[in-house]
């Protein structure tokens, strides 16, 4: 999603930025290549030695146009406009999601966007799902942690039937009792399904670890009691509180000029009254604390891995800096996690680690898979990753490679409009200054490694990590001590239960 | 049936004007103009400028995949997708994915049943490196023990990942195993375990000096590039790799007629049941391949589609519901599958799937029906046309699929004179049961059942 302006700044300080770039890379290959080949070359030809062809010379490459406006009931409104294709898509976010989920009502912020698009207005499920599919259109809701949303993608000449669409889906729900009971009868059955994948209890129970009972640990997709729970009334009171304009962002994205997509905004949504959102409560998530979790799948090939702990919300002075030395550790254009799991060790088809940042805290995570055997050194190279990182300075040239990485990608950030539209609703959302998309590469290139060692000593605890391991654990549990790990607790897949405090089902375990 | 209400009436009222819209002009996207070279040693190049944003998209693709490997060898084709990156005489192994993200670039490849595809989208300036690394590679790739057993290791944890750790990840190859009997399509395009552990250095030698040479590649070269350079740079880095020694092969076993409906029934230590019902499509650009893709798209694209309505929405037989067709270069398979539901019976969802075709056979399809298969149909091609990445691959998928350049653009007038009458041909042409295979796969506890050959 994305919105636009008419700013046209320039993001690269012209060419060079981009052109020294080259003598790097240059130089790095130079130094490899030459008579280092220890294997034999196919070459079906005598195939020359060769450095490198030059670069061309670079075009500027500026943060592309967008127009931020508000309706008067508070709707922020974001604007990109390109008319390569004749498709429009629109996005509305809402600020609520499961962290808004009302104690024992998991699942509710899930099941309420389930809901939205089968009934609303005058229509019925069925005819919202013809209307949209008939034209040849896409409708999608759903929630996040912090958000809900709404999006839809229509041919340009029904733009006015999407905004017809999304205006009853958003405001005006049916919430009607035969569909409440599909929709949770279909959750409770995806519920049972993903309580036998092993990567997605990998995910629910890390974060369950690293969060503990802050809502960011708690389970967004509900249990089989708290979506029995849920009523009609909860859903409506739900929607009521949080489903106002002055707490809703849209995008409007594609081929469609300003004038008519404000037009449609104010014909669909121009008359949505703004109310009072409740503050939500919320407590810090607990620190750190070292706990390792063996869940128990029989017929596993493979062992889930997760390592992580609490990190920073996404408004936060060191975000830049944070960012970058998790990337160091397993991001997109650098990933030592990966470099030794995969490239050195082949203990893996793909290792990373994700910084998420949410609106009230964030945490690192680092994950991988690898065959049962292999579980303990995996899960030790990823441990010792975590060390080395808050122990050790990173290189100056480490950094620049991740630097340029994230510098050079930039012009890939901003090819479709959706993807403009997208980082521009996040600064919205997070509360984060628009003016700072123009100015990307210089807020990368302002991090050191000076930097990088400063919040690496604060924000990297290898001491206090959260680990869980998904997989079949009588294969591989007699390792764990070996490598430093030989206390933890195992449950069995079947008795994972993310309420209980020692995460484990059981008659009468007690729940705070 | 719904009782018919002055609200429904009016809301029939409201659809029916929907209904008589036009697919017109504006929705229809616009030409994808290209330019092709044939290089002297018969490489293939499609240009495709679009100066929107500074970056190009460089995709070679190479006309190999799963369907060209020997018996025993399955899983092959994707293999020595990984071992293109292992380095060649000017690129240090592992180096041709670090060198692209230096520059702030994203590279990397996929392999299918058909073809094997090699990707970069890059800053428009790194052009000249990203055609000399991928001449370096096709024309003296290093090949060698040790990289080629470690590496082995990394594919067989990818298997684990995709198919075998995950709950229903073995669904498609099990469909595919048994729906075909001879056609290579049987096997999974990541192979056995069995097949990737009997590879030896051998077959790599070969399978690279036959399949990755010049006349078995083509290359798209999407994005911001002047047209006079960037032909410079394909005849200085390409036209230097020399043709092959010999004719690229392509002997492919041919799946015999099936005169009779197949039925399997399996376990599988998955937590709900799965029902699966296939029959013989025919190839990708067959007169006959576009009425079925018209019916996947009314069995099985969005909330109204019959399999999700019927099964899902209606009767709450299935958790999910959806019908995929594998529209290949040779004749491959449409297949529904079923998640049946806690308490609901496998024996009424295999019914109420077989029912979905039957009807296709008996009644076709509205012409409602119809016109929302093609609104659908325009969107996708629309969305498909979005990113220079996604520009590549149909222009792609036309030269070295179809065979037809003129396809990229000529199929969606193609698609908008499909009939009514050409659908219920279609369907009674294919939807038969001696084309059938039924497969029933039940939950059970214990250890999973491989299916190797």
């Amino acid at each position: 999603m994305t919105t636009k302006t008419v700013l046209a700044i320039v993001l690269f300080g012209g060419l060079s930025g981009l052109v020294a770039a080259t003598p790097t890379l240059t130089e790095k290959m130079r130094g490899e290549k030459p008579g280092r080949t220890r294997s034999e070359a196919q070459s079906r030809v005598e195939w020359p030695r060769e450095n490198p062809p030059r670069p061309l010379p670079a075009r500027p490459v500026t943060f592309p146009p967008y127009e931020l406006r508000k309706l008067a009931n508070g709707m922020q409104v974001v604007l990109v406009s390109q008319n390569e294709q004749p498709v429009v898509s629109v996005r509305m976010l809402i600020r609520a999601g499961a962290a808004h989920d009302p104690k024992g009502k998991h699942g509710l912020a899930m099941l309420t966007a389930t809901l939205l698009d089968q009934g609303a207005g005058t229509k019925t499920a069925e005819q919202i799902a013809e209307t949209i599919d008939f034209i040849g259109g896409v409708l999608g809701t759903g929630a996040g942690s912090d958000l809900s949303y709404v999006t839809s993608i229509v041919m340009k000449d029904s733009y006015d039937i999407a905004l017809d669409l999304l205006a009853d889906v958003v405001q005006r729900p049916t919430f009607a009792p035969e569909e409440i009971e599909r929709q949770r009868q279909q959750a409770l059955s995806a519920l049972k399904v993903a309580a036998e994948d092993p990567e997605s209890v990998a995910d629910r129970v890390i974060d369950r670890l690293i969060y503990g009972f802050h809502p960011y640990g708690m389970p967004g997709a509900g249990t089989a009691e708290s979506l029995a729970s849920l009523t009609r009334a909860d859903f409506l009171d739900f929607h009521k509180k949080y489903f106002v304009p002055n707490n809703a962002l849209i995008a409007v994205v594609g081929d469609i000029g300003a004038a008519e997509a404000m037009a449609g905004l104010e014909k669909h949504f121009g008359a949505w009254k703004a109310a009072e959102v409740p503050a939500l409560a919320v407590t810090e998530p607990p620190d750190a604390t070292r706990r390792v979790i063996v869940i128990d799948k029989k017929d596993a090939v493979q062992t889930e891995i997760r390592v992580g702990h609490i990190a920073i919300p996404r408004k936060h002075n060191d975000f830049e800096a944070v960012d970058q030395a998790v990337k160091i550790l397993g991001g997109e254009g650098a990933n030592r996690l990966q470099q030794v799991l995969r490239s050195q060790k082949q203990l893996t088809y793909g290792a990373s680690a994700d910084l998420d940042t949410f609106k009230w805290a964030g945490a690192v995570i680092a994950e991988t898979d690898t065959q049962t055997a292999n579980t303990a050194e995996a899960l030790r190279v990823v441990v010792d990753e975590f060390t080395r990182l808050q122990r050790e300075r990173v290189s100056d040239g480490e950094l620049e490679g991740a630097q340029d990485y994230m510098v050079g990608h930039f012009p890939l950030t901003i090819e479709v409009p959706d993807a403009i539209a997208t980082q521009v609703l996040n600064q919205l959302f997070y509360d984060l200054p628009v003016d700072d998309l123009p100015k990307y590469r210089e807020r990368v290139l302002r991090v050191t490694p000076d930097e990088i060692q400063r919040v690496a000593r604060w924000f990297i605890r290898p001491s206090q990590l959260s680990i869980v391991l998904v997989g079949d654990a009588d294969k591989f549990v007699n390792d764990l001590k070996g490598v430093g790990f030989g206390t933890y607790e195992r449950i069995p897949i079947d008795r994972v239960d993310l309420l209980s405090v020692d995460l484990m089902k059981r008659a009468g375990a007690t729940r705070p | 049936m719904r009782r018919l209400s002055i609200l429904s009436l009016v809301l029939i009222a409201a659809a029916v004007a929907i209904w008589y819209a036009p697919l017109h002009a504006a929705v229809r996207p616009p030409k994808l103009e290209y330019q092709r070279l044939v290089l002297p040693n018969g490489m293939v190049v499609i240009l495709h400028q679009d100066k929107s944003t500074p970056i190009v998209h460089v995709e070679l693709w190479y006309h190999v995949g799963s369907k060209n490997e020997k018996p025993g060898r399955t899983g092959f084709a994707h293999f020595f997708e990984h071992l293109m990156f292992k380095g060649s005489r000017n690129v240090e192994p592992e180096q041709h994915t670090s060198i692209i993200a230096s520059v702030g670039g994203q590279a990397n490849a996929y392999t299918n049943e058909d073809t094997t595809v090699f990707w970069q989208t890059i800053p428009a300036q790194y052009l000249p490196l990203v055609l000399w690394m991928e001449a370096d590679r096709m024309a003296s790739l290093r090949i060698d023990q040790n990289t080629f057993v470690t590496e082995r290791e990394v594919v067989k944890e990818e298997r684990r990942m995709r198919i075998e750790n995950p709950p229903f990840g073995l669904l498609n190859e099990l469909i595919t195993f048994n729906a075909f009997d001879v056609h290579p399509y049987k096997h999974p395009v990541i192979g056995s375990m069995t097949d990737l552990n009997a590879a030896t250095i051998d077959d790599v030698r070969d399978f690279y000096k036959t399949y990755y040479v010049p006349e078995n590649a083509t290359m798209m070269i999407v994005g911001d590039f002047d047209t006079d350079t960037v032909t410079n740079l394909v005849n200085q880095y390409f036209a230097r790799v020399p043709k092959a020694a010999k004719p690229v092969p392509r002997d492919i076993a041919v799946e015999p007629l099936h005169t009779k409906e197949k039925r399997v029934t399996l376990e599988q230590p998955w937590p709900l049941p799965a029902i699966v019902v296939t029959y013989h499509v025919p190839y990708n650009g067959h007169p006959d391949s576009y009425p079925m893709f018209v019916m996947s798209k009314t069995l099985s694209d969005g909330q109204t589609s019959r399999i999700y309505r019927k099964l899902v929405y209606d009767t709450g037989l299935a958790l999910t519901a959806f019908g995929s067709s594998s529209f290949l270069e040779q004749p491959g398979i449409f297949s529904a599958v079923a998640l049946v539901n806690p308490g609901k019976s496998p024996d009424d969802v295999e019914k109420a799937l077989i029912a979905e075709f039957d009807k296709l056979k008996t009644a076709g399809i509205t012409e409602r029906e119809l016109q929302r298969a093609k609104n659908q149909f325009a969107r996708d091609y629309v969305v498909s046309r979005l990113t220079i990445k996604e520009k590549a691959s149909q222009l792609g998928h036309a030269e070295v699929i179809q065979k037809d350049m003129a396809s990229a653009d000529g199929e969606f007038d193609t698609f908008l004179k499909v009939s009514l009458d050409d659908v219920k041909r279609v369907a009674q042409k294919y939807f038969v049961p001696e084309g059938r295979m039924v497969m029933r796969i039940m939950p059970r506890g214990g250890v999973v059942e491989k299916v190797e050959k």
